[in-house]
């Protein structure tokens, strides 16, 4: 028999001496010979119809081009699931950061100059920054649609019948806020052509082959004519899915036939990458007298922002997880991804499972102590074991080692 | 632009150098010398990542003038030698995760353990306070500075 040479053993991190050393290459520390300098105009508008007038920054000594979304010559859009990204806004902003204008110049204190030539014109819209304000009817409208665009159910049993058979019923509301994830590294990046006529996209992202693709589409060339490289990610927590300098850098290597590097500040990463999604939860969770879980009614909503990203993905594990790990036999949960004018939120450690513990575990508390029960007791009686059933049906087979992991917890 | 000429000596190689008067040490290091251990994360001296050891204590970099380290020796992560102990505890503990924070949080660590081999772990804790780091946790790194004291005191480091 084979002895295993890595399995069970604690091995170095293959990266790390390159990092210990400081010698670990980020798109940030990358120069190159002729290589110009852009930075980004943003929105400070959460909503309104913009008109831009770049042509005293252009005129600038020093500045190359500034681009817009008349000069992006492919699709003018990304987005990971729903294409509802600009790469530059063209006709309104939806929220504060939204990318409108590249100022591309010799150096970086030139582009930065610049930015206080660029005209923006803004005819502010009313905005909505309260999801259950977005979900009426009347509310304003973040695109041309509804601003729920994403609604999924989990039924099972008959929720209605099993509340009136329970002795204590827990109702309540719980909100979370959005959260940076605050990767200690900003975005960067540098794109340029290579010897074939490619455009190379160097940045820190955690989706190379998926932004090849959106680069491609946003030029109109074949995903062949993009390479993109991942160099060191100085952390990313979800907040590198979604695209920032990529698209930007790559137009306007292709323009200019020069290499271009562009780093954000911290303030504008803050304002470049997606949040953890912001909720609200209505919670009602009932229980028979001996502490047995026997109904649960939720509603989560999901504040997207302004874009969908990873919206779906992430009100549905809400969804799924909203029960805790624990067997209810009756479960009614409706969760909700709704467009507001806030920032926009994707994917941050965790999907969507993050938010609803608060909710579930602190309705189990406040059970346990209407019943006279230990929080150790109630969770107990109800925790998933092998072979329970999930609400959505599933079977947990295999290892479930909670009720052990409770157990433990009694000695504390 | 007012040109300043400064004399400085960085990981032990003297340089006279005309910088422009509002440029930042970390533009110095990073944009004019290359020395790209020196990370920027957030220009305004929360995180720590641009650490770099100045006349023996550590300071930011981003919030130093580069004219303000005439006549002063810079040690960098670019100068820290080779086969260094609390460099290689990182690698050992499992405190290198991303990597943006570890050239400052060893060059904090180095400024502890100069002046004291036997920290406590609150002096640790205290000691890499002024280095965020979003990975870790902070725990590997904390292990990693109490190895390293140890196996510099003469311990075998467990």
């Amino acid at each position: 028999m084979n002895e295993l040479k890595i399995v069970g053993k604690s091995i170095n991190k293959i990266d790390a001496k390159d990092k210990v050393d400081g010698s670990a290459i980020y798109p940030q520390d990358i120069y190159l010979e002729n290589m110009a300098f852009g930075v980004t105009i943003r929105s400070t508008r959460p909503h309104a119809f913009i008109k831009v007038d770049t042509k005293e920054a252009g005129k600038i000594d020093g500045v190359l081009k500034v681009f817009t979304y008349k000069d992006v010559p492919g699709k003018n859009h990304h987005g990971v699931v729903l294409k509802d990204h600009e790469v530059f806004a063209s006709k309104k902003v939806r929220r504060i950061g939204d990318p409108i204008a590249f100022i591309v110049a010799e150096t970086k204190e030139i582009a930065e100059y610049a930015k206080n030539f660029i005209k923006v014109e803004y005819e502010d819209i009313p905005a909505v920054f309260d999801p259950e304000e977005a979900m009426k009817e009347d509310s304003p409208k973040v695109h041309d649609r509804d601003n729920v665009f994403y609604h999924f159910k989990i039924r099972r049993g008959d929720v209605e019948k099993a509340f009136k058979e329970c002795h204590v019923i827990v109702e309540n509301v719980y909100k979370v806020p959005m959260v940076d994830h605050a990767f200690l590294q900003p975005e960067a990046g540098v794109a340029f052509l290579d010897e074939d006529g490619r455009v190379v996209v160097i940045a820190s992202t955690q989706y190379p082959h998926f932004d090849q693709e959106e680069i491609a589409e946003s030029l109109g060339v074949n995903k062949e004519m993009v390479r993109v490289l991942t160099p060191a990610v100085g952390g990313a927590f979800g907040g590198r899915e979604d695209i920032t300098v990529q698209i930007h850098l790559a137009i306007a290597a292709l323009t200019l036939k020069r290499p271009v590097k562009t780093v954000y500040s911290r303030e504008e990463s803050f304002l470049a990458h997606s949040k953890r999604h912001a909720m609200k939860m209505y919670y009602k969770t009932g229980a028979l007298k001996d502490g047995t879980l026997l109904a649960l009614e939720a509603k989560i909503i999901g504040d997207s922002g302004a874009y969908a990203s990873w919206a779906m993905n992430v009100l549905r594990k809400s969804a799924v997880h909203a029960t805790g790990p624990y067997y209810i036999p009756n479960v009614k949960v409706d969760s909700f991804a709704v467009y507001t004018n806030n920032p926009f939120t994707g994917a941050m450690r965790g999907f969507g499972a993050t938010q609803v513990p608060i909710a579930y575990e602190q309705q189990m508390d406040i059970l346990a102590e209407k019943l006279g029960l230990t929080p150790i007791e109630i969770r107990l009686k109800n925790c998933f074991r092998e072979g329970s059933e999930t609400a959505t049906g599933q079977v947990l087979e295999g290892f479930v080692p909670l009720e052990r992991c409770i157990e433990e917890l009694k000695s504390f | 632009m007012i040109l300043k000429k400064i004399e400085v000596n960085i990981n032990g190689r003297d340089y006279c150098l005309d910088v422009e008067e509002n440029l930042r040490l970390i533009d110095l290091l990073r944009d004019k010398l290359k020395l790209t251990g020196t990370k920027e994360g957030c220009g305004e001296g929360e995180c720590g990542a641009c650490t770099v050891i100045m006349g023996g204590k550590i300071v930011n970099s981003c919030l130093v003038l580069a004219f303000q380290a005439d006549k002063s020796r810079i040690i960098t992560i670019e100068g820290i030698e080779e086969d260094d102990v609390i460099k290689n505890s990182f690698i050992e503990e499992g405190a290198v995760q991303c990597g943006f924070c570890t050239p400052g949080m060893v060059l904090a660590a180095k400024s502890l353990l100069d002046k004291n081999l036997n920290p406590t772990e609150e002096e640790i804790r205290e000691a890499i306070s002024g280095n965020l780091c979003r990975c870790t946790g902070y725990n590997k790194i904390v292990s990693a500075v109490k190895k390293a004291a140890k196996l510099k005191r003469g311990g075998d480091g467990e």
